[in-house]
């Protein structure tokens, strides 16, 4: 397996154990407060935290086991995969960021317009990662 | 990539024939991966005109004798 394509299967399992985490404290906050909670700084920083400390260990694992891999430049192949990937993800980007921009006219409520965005993001983020896996194998 | 191009080609061939070169030796020696060179073998990519040039130069063959338009 190629280097990029092992870092794809990371950033994808980072994305959604740091999205899976968040939107369930997010959940569970507003379970428990009887109403959708304010999106607050600190529970942004420990998901950007876990994302970023999944991501490292993750990628220096996959470097230790395969050096030259590691080093190795990202060939025309490669290439064309991660455009293509980017590509198709942009609309799950565009589609989410849209639908919630919708959700904000019609309701009007700031903090469900935030959490619309951010899982518009991490779902499109983990959608090209999937895409790269998907154009890997294809 | 999910539609294969109508080409075929004698990579793999030619690279058996020069001291069963392996796939990862020949990625290498054109700054390609081993599984782009699966890729190109098998048919499901088609490679740059530049890389199709090199791997033709290496194994001293023309590019035409290398890569065979099926239809």
């Amino acid at each position: 397996m190629p280097f990029h394509e092992k870092s794809a299967w990371i950033m994808s399992a980072a994305l959604v154990l740091g999205g899976g985490f968040y939107f369930f404290a997010v959940a569970s906050g507003s379970s428990a407060a009887g109403a959708l909670i304010s999106p607050n700084i600190p529970l942004i920083v420990v998901y950007t935290v876990c994302l970023v400390v999944i991501a490292t260990v993750g990628h220096i694992v996959i470097a230790v086991l395969a050096p030259k891999d590691a080093n190795a430049r990202v060939d025309e192949r490669e290439q064309q995969i991660f455009v293509r990937a980017g590509h198709y993800s942009s609309y799950i980007l565009a589609i989410g960021v849209l639908l919630s921009l919708g959700l904000y006219v019609m309701g009007g409520r700031g903090d469900l317009l935030f959490y619309t965005v951010f899982a518009s993001l991490m779902i499109g983020q983990t959608a090209e990662y999937l895409l790269q896996i998907l154009f890997y194998r294809t | 990539m999910a539609k294969r191009p109508p080409i075929d080609n004698r990579v793999r061939e030619l690279r058996e024939q020069h001291g069963a070169m392996t796939q990862a030796a020949l990625g290498d020696a054109i700054g390609l991966t081993r599984q782009t060179v699966i890729a190109i073998e098998q048919n499901r990519y088609s490679p740059s005109l530049e890389t199709a040039f090199r791997i033709a130069r290496l194994f001293g063959v023309g590019v035409e004798d290398l890569f065979i338009w099926t239809e």
